[in-house]
């Protein structure tokens, strides 16, 4: 009988925390963390344990994390919530919508938070990686808190290399040694290709991503860092990174023609169906956990400079938050971007930790021993530039990327799509251009 | 109903025709009510709130709304997004509606004996109806997987490279198509299962006698007995059309370059991800205008089948 003895006891001590929770939540702010996963992994099982951590550490707050989607399915869940009345106290912001939000005005600066704290602006984003500012800091105001961050990072397949009679020690470090290998590196049976060289992803969301990585490594600009009126999309260095990507597709034929989405690539890659592939330093974990083959990372190749876009999110509060939620959201937000939480982070998901400090911790130096490729990724940041940001930055983003599909796909060429994409984007932008810039004095 | 709450009324207004007709109308009003609130709650309301927020808009950037006339019609009609999707939405009904209709009357036909293989039959064929649409297509969304995928997997097999289902602009659609034909076949297969079922046995053994061959009983007895079945799934199925975008929300969000892009889901971009809600509301009155024109024309029809004698 001794089921229901335990399940006589399990109903007792059911009854009992019944009993006391009112007691509990009582004083007790409730708050609620909007979060995305936008790579692959277990990220969702990892932002609860780390919530149930700090919900055990702060009695007095209880926060709930809120699973989102995408970044850009975050970005409008978030919106629909201020909508309703009822905006989440703090959300993991996509890094490059800040400025889109805050031009709306859907979040706060957190100014006032920080000098409450005894700190100036600059000594608290002192603490984040340089490179993070310019998502961050809009207008000399502190928007978000750098909570994780990426790049994007080449993958190889180690095995592959050897198969094909490469050093496994000598990574692609350029675009023409990147093409030479892929072409090593592509397995045909026939016409068909059974192995791919090259992959990157170039679905919504990521396609933009990589093609401003490219961009910045073949010496561009892709947007105006200052204004968020100005893309340049129809410029020599963006049609040189896409001309690039085109002609692995249609000329070197070691990269698959169409979209392909982050999850088929690192498929592919896990699969060994693909050699090499571009993808987010995000993914490192779930690569690292599901490769059952020896694998290296290195810089995103260069044609001109070693140059990449940061990614990631932000943590954001969003506008209509305010008393002892915004002080709860604060204490959430600067808790998860400590040196230690971040670092924890980082290490269950494979992106940055922002904080600079979390690389001081024992933790942080044991893993990155343990896990060199973790420690080419921080390096890279070093090369980091902000991440693409203007107004609208979704369907700005979208406009280029459908001209991407189009390349991809052979039904452009890279020069065609740039002049669309840029006509397109000038046209969304427009109503931001000609109220900020063109709106001239007129007497 | 209403018909008979008002002849019931009439016949009974000889005795007190001062009051009766009053209190059938009364009485009928309040047997409405219920649906009227409902309708006027949900149906009513919201058009008209369309309505308004299709001529509103943000005139300044961040700012709020204000009267913009008819700027986000011109505007729509000017977007070669959405004249795309419209295309699009063409295709996919005449591609989706007609296929699943042939499909699910073949089914029907094939198993409409009641034997213990065609019923384990019927039930695999219904089983798609019963996957929910975003749970069928993220199975579809592995299967369409370029080189990993279950499809291009075995395709691999046979030394074909199989096409990117999803990537390829040219192919994306199709492949949507596919997955709501598949969904969307085994559900009309019931209404045409009960259609057959109620062909009265003596019409095909006329039909036998006079020297009928199958194509010649299909043609003029089974066919003539399902014309309401046909009206009727017809209507569900253009409705369906319109209605549903589930699933390209889950396999391509409305690409590649909008190959893929359907009415409702450029709504749904212009009000989410444009933040754009005056043209939304303008997109969502063409989308109603075009429904109310497809259900009018279909019902008339239906009418008319259901009016007809019997053959």
């Amino acid at each position: 009988m001794t089921t229901t003895r335990r399940t006589l006891l399990a109903g007792a001590a059911l009854a009992a925390s019944f009993a006391l929770s009112p007691a509990f939540a009582q004083g007790q702010t409730e708050i609620e963390l909007f979060f995305p996963v936008p790579v692959d992994g277990q990220l969702a099982r990892d932002m609860a344990t780390l919530l149930k951590e700090f919900n055990e550490k702060n009695p007095s707050i209880k926060a709930t994390p809120v699973y989102t989607g995408s970044y850009d399915e975050t970005l409008i869940k978030t919106r629909a919530a201020m909508k309703a009345g009822k905006p989440p106290a703090a959300v993991i912001m996509s890094a490059n919508f800040l400025l889109d939000l805050k031009i709306e005005g859907e979040i706060q600066p957190m100014d006032a938070l920080i000098k409450a704290d005894g700190k100036t602006n600059d000594q608290f984003m002192g603490q984040f990686f340089d490179a993070l500012h310019g998502n961050a800091v809009l207008d000399r105001q502190v928007y978000g808190v750098p909570f994780h961050n990426s790049t994007p990072l080449l993958y190889v397949n180690t095995d592959h290399l050897k198969e094909a009679g490469l050093d496994p020690d000598k990574l692609p470090a350029n675009w023409e040694e990147l093409v030479t290998t892929a072409k090593k590196l592509t397995r045909r049976d026939g016409d068909r290709v059974t192995r791919w060289g090259m992959m990157m992803p170039s679905n919504y969301d990521y396609g933009g991503w990589i093609l401003q990585a490219l961009t910045h490594s073949n010496g561009g600009q892709w947007f105006n860092v200052d204004y968020g009126g100005e893309v340049y999309y129809d410029t020599p260095s963006m049609l040189g990174a896409l001309t690039f990507w085109s002609d692995l597709v249609s000329k070197h034929k070691v990269h698959p023609a169409g979209v392909q989405a982050g999850g088929a690539v690192s498929s592919a890659f896990l699969s060994g169906q693909a050699s090499m592939m571009l993808l987010s330093t995000g993914s490192l974990t779930h690569i690292r956990t599901n490769a059952k083959f020896p694998y290296k990372v290195a810089f995103v190749p260069k044609n001109v400079k070693n140059e990449v876009p940061i990614g990631g999110a932000s943590l954001v509060i969003p506008t209509g938050v305010e008393g002892e939620r915004r002080k709860a959201a604060w204490t959430l937000i600067n808790w998860m971007t400590s040196p230690e939480k971040s670092g924890w982070w980082s290490r269950a998901t494979g992106y940055f930790a922002p904080n600079k400090a979390a690389y001081d911790t024992a933790e942080m130096k044991a893993f990155i021993e343990k896990n060199p490729d973790a420690g080419i990724a921080v390096s890279q940041l070093a090369f980091a530039k902000p991440w693409f940001a203007t107004y609208r930055t979704v369907p700005v983003r979208k406009a280029i990327e459908d001209e991407l599909a189009a390349v991809l796909s052979a039904k452009k060429t890279p020069k065609e799509a740039l002049v669309a994409a840029q006509k397109q984007a000038d046209e969304i932008m427009r109503p931001y251009v000609e109220q900020t810039a063109l709106k001239l004095p007129t007497n | 109903m209403a018909q008979a709450v008002f002849t019931a009324g009439r016949t009974s207004a000889w005795s007190a025709p001062r009051w009766r007709p009053r209190q059938a109308s009364v009485l009928a009003f309040a047997l409405l009510a219920p649906s009227l609130l409902f309708l006027a709650l949900f149906t009513y309301w919201p058009v008209a709130q369309v309505l308004w927020q299709s001529m509103h808009g943000q005139i300044r950037v961040g700012g709020p709304q204000a009267y913009v006339g008819l700027d986000n019609f011109q505007k729509l009609l000017a977007d070669a997004a959405f004249r795309k999707a419209l295309v699009n939405n063409l295709v996919y009904a005449l591609g989706t509606v007609i296929p699943s209709l042939v499909l699910a009357l073949g089914f029907a036909m094939a198993l409409v004996k009641t034997t213990r293989v065609n019923a384990l039959f019927r039930a695999l064929f219904f089983l798609p109806v019963l996957i929910p649409l975003v749970a069928a297509a993220s199975i579809f969304l592995f299967l369409f997987l370029p080189n990993v995928g279950l499809i291009d997997y075995h395709l691999a097999k046979l030394a074909i490279s199989g096409p990117n289902w999803l990537g390829d602009p040219d192919i994306a659609l199709w492949s949507i198509m596919a997955l709501t034909i598949w969904k969307n076949a085994g559900y009309y297969m019931l209404f045409f299962l009960a259609g057959l079922q109620a062909v009265p046995a003596d019409a095909y053994e006329a039909a036998i006698l006079d020297g009928a061959g199958p194509w010649q009983r299909l043609r003029y007895v089974t066919l003539p007995y399902l014309k309401p079945t046909i009206g009727f799934v017809l209507v569900i199925g253009l409705l369906n059309v319109v209605t549903q975008v589930d699933h390209v929300f889950v396999l391509t969000k409305g690409g590649p370059s909008d190959s893929t892009n359907l009415l409702l889901f450029y709504v749904y971009q212009q009000a989410v991800e444009n933040y754009d809600a005056g043209r939304a509301a303008a997109g969502t009155l063409v989308m109603l205008a075009l429904l109310l024109v497809v259900t009018a024309s279909s019902l008339r029809t239906l009418e008319r089948s259901f009016g007809e004698k019997e053959p």
